[in-house]
């Protein structure tokens, strides 16, 4: 017989393939998945929402499936190597429909993937990641002053 | 006057002796519930957070400076570096913290639980010392040199943390609750 947390844990497992198969696999870049899966999470609370997901497992498996693939995306985002970090921050920029130069500035500023990762994720790995973050805008930012004024825009 | 010398320092290493089974003795054997957290906590920081080999791979990956040098500008290649030596430090610093809490962990209340042999004391002391000093002039090099002025001495850091880390585990092993479940079970049919 199972215990209650093994048939809970098995209800995550099914909602957290759910979410890769329907939701997830269109989101190739694990940045644009953790940005994704952040903003599924409520500020005030910390806790994740997504209807469709809730109505077929439940608010608390749900919950857990999200939180468990936001960490996911954010294991994978720190470790992975700088270029394509810059590649990645390149390609959601795209995506975006800012300009390079508005983009640069505003995430320059505000900071907004320090609000993106999960909670009681381990402090040093967040710092890193942000440091990485950092110096991709940096990368990104002297490729744009490197090129000429028109293409620049 | 010599064979005074002589049994002066005869009489002080048997103080000294009996001074250390003393305190060997002295433990008490409901240990201490703060300082068993914290050295789990410890244990978790360094197997989840610190240690995994792909990321002690990634703060020291020479590719990413070589990727930034050969695209960037130098101002780009200044801040990597001085980010990349921010977090190394940070990493080092955080390493030989958790190691210090495993070893006041070892030195108050591991021989309560873990009933190690003196040898295995002794063997662990030298080691949590190599480590910790190992850590200081890492932190060192790294301040001093940059991120990538040893390699080899995060490589055997990495590793000396790892295999304390597989040794505490062992002497905290009493708290995994699957070993608390027969207690329990036993406590709920009696």
């Amino acid at each position: 017989m199972h215990s209650g947390s093994a048939v809970k844990r098995m209800d995550v497992d099914q909602a957290r393939k759910d979410l890769c198969q329907r939701t997830l696999s269109d989101i190739q870049r694990p940045l644009d998945r953790l940005i994704y899966l952040a903003s599924m999470r409520d500020y005030n609370t910390g806790v994740y929402h997504h209807d469709g997901l809730a109505s077929r497992f439940g608010e608390e498996v749900a919950c857990e499936a999200l939180a468990d693939c936001h960490r996911e995306a954010f294991c994978e985002l720190v470790i992975c190597p700088l270029d394509e970090l810059v590649t990645q921050l390149d390609g959601y920029r795209s995506s975006t429909h800012t300009t390079p130069r508005e983009f640069l500035t505003a995430w320059g500023r505000l900071e907004p993937y320090r609000v993106a990762v999960p909670v009681e994720t381990d402090p040093l790995s967040a710092e890193f990641l942000f440091s990485n973050f950092k110096i991709a805008l940096a990368v990104l930012e002297a490729r744009l002053d490197s090129r000429p004024e028109g293409l620049a825009a | 006057m010599i064979q005074l010398i002589f049994f002066g320092f005869i009489g002080l290493a048997l103080l000294a002796a009996l001074g250390f089974l003393m305190r060997r003795g002295g433990a008490r054997p409901e240990g201490d519930s703060g300082v068993l957290l914290d050295a789990r906590k410890a244990l978790d920081a360094l197997q989840g957070g610190l240690l995994p080999e792909e990321l002690v791979h990634r703060i020291f990956a020479k590719d990413d400076l070589n990727y930034v040098s050969s695209t960037s500008s130098k101002r780009v290649r200044d801040l990597f570096i001085a980010e990349r030596k921010k977090i190394a430090i940070a990493w080092i610093g955080q390493v030989r913290c958790q190691i210090a809490s495993l070893k006041r962990f070892h030195v108050g209340a591991a021989r309560s639980y873990a009933q190690l042999g003196l040898r295995t004391e002794v063997e662990l002391a030298c080691r949590f010392t190599a480590l910790l000093w190992g850590c200081r002039a890492l932190q060192l090099a790294v301040s001093v040199a940059g991120p990538y002025a040893a390699p080899r001495m995060v490589g055997a850091t990495a590793t000396a943390a790892a295999r304390i880390c597989t040794v505490s585990e062992q002497s905290l092993a009493f708290l995994n609750p699957v070993q608390l479940k027969p207690i329990a079970n036993n406590s709920l049919s009696s």
